[in-house]
């Protein structure tokens, strides 16, 4: 399905075309502290399809995973959203692993697997127990 | 509880004092859009003893739903968010981004706000195919 991407403040615009049965949670440290919450969502698109229309993304270049692969971890610089995450270096990308959050379409992007749940917030299982308000704090 | 915090690059370091009972998902489209994921989860920290340690985050003010303007703070190295906070002078918490907290092991939510805009697929998670690595 072709997704379409804003940051919060609408500098940086991008598009691709996604398969929505490859949506994952990521539940590892490095997504926790990138993201300030308990996990990311994640949808790749392929290199071929992935198409800037506004913006220049910055780029912050990951060293700490477990397998030793550097990885650059693009943001907006004007307010902070993430925006993907592919591999390092110039020229065309075999992929980009686009955050969810930020897409028009992530009310229909359901996540199918859930990866490196050893470090999962165990609160995100039996979340039906906390209490909940529609709108902010009262 | 006392707690210490850092961006992912390491440039950003903070402290605070912060009451565990008020750790909460926040399910607005805001944050959904400003995490990149599903929710935020939040622990407000007093100005009082809110200590930036390292760095200078970036702003970017955002305007809410109430019409009400809002700090937005994130790391200009790694773009991790770090917290939010009304302009100006306080009294006033920042709302930390628990993610970012050394102590998260010990943070549990008490509170979900917004959750009409949350992600129907939060409800079901357990269902959701699970793998301890990768």
């Amino acid at each position: 399905m072709k997704i379409h991407a804003s940051c919060h403040c609408g500098y940086i615009k991008f598009e691709g075309e996604a398969d929505p049965e490859k949506v994952t949670v990521c539940h590892c440290t490095d997504c926790q502290t990138s993201t300030g919450t308990a996990f990311r969502t994640n949808v790749p698109i392929p290199g071929p399809s992935f198409k800037l229309v506004s913006g220049e993304p910055a780029t912050y270049i990951k060293t700490t995973a477990e397998s030793g692969n550097p990885r650059a971890q693009t943001f907006c610089p004007k307010c902070g959203t993430p925006l993907y995450s592919t591999n390092p270096g110039d020229g065309p990308k075999p992929s980009y692993m686009v955050r969810v959050g930020i897409l028009r379409e992530r009310d229909q992007l359901t996540p199918k697997v859930q990866i490196w749940t050893r470090s999962s917030r165990p609160w995100v299982n039996s979340l039906e127990a906390v209490r909940k308000t529609e709108k902010g704090l009262t | 509880m006392k707690i210490n915090g850092t961006c992912h690059c390491g440039y950003i370091t903070y402290k605070g004092e912060i009451d565990p009972e008020k750790v909460a998902l926040c399910h607005c489209t805001d944050c959904q859009t400003l995490s990149g994921t599903a929710f935020r989860v939040i622990a407000p920290v007093p100005d009082t003893s809110f200590k930036m340690l390292g760095g200078e985050p970036t702003i970017y003010i955002k305007t809410g739903e109430s019409g009400n303007r809002r700090e937005q703070a994130f790391c200009p190295r790694c773009g991790a968010p770090i917290y939010s906070t009304p302009p100006g002078a306080g009294p006033k918490n920042y709302n930390l981004r628990a993610g970012t907290i050394r102590q998260r092991n010990q943070l549990v939510p008490k509170n979900e706000i917004w959750a009409r805009s949350k992600q129907a697929w939060i409800n079901d998670i357990t269902s959701i195919h699970s793998l301890e690595k990768q």
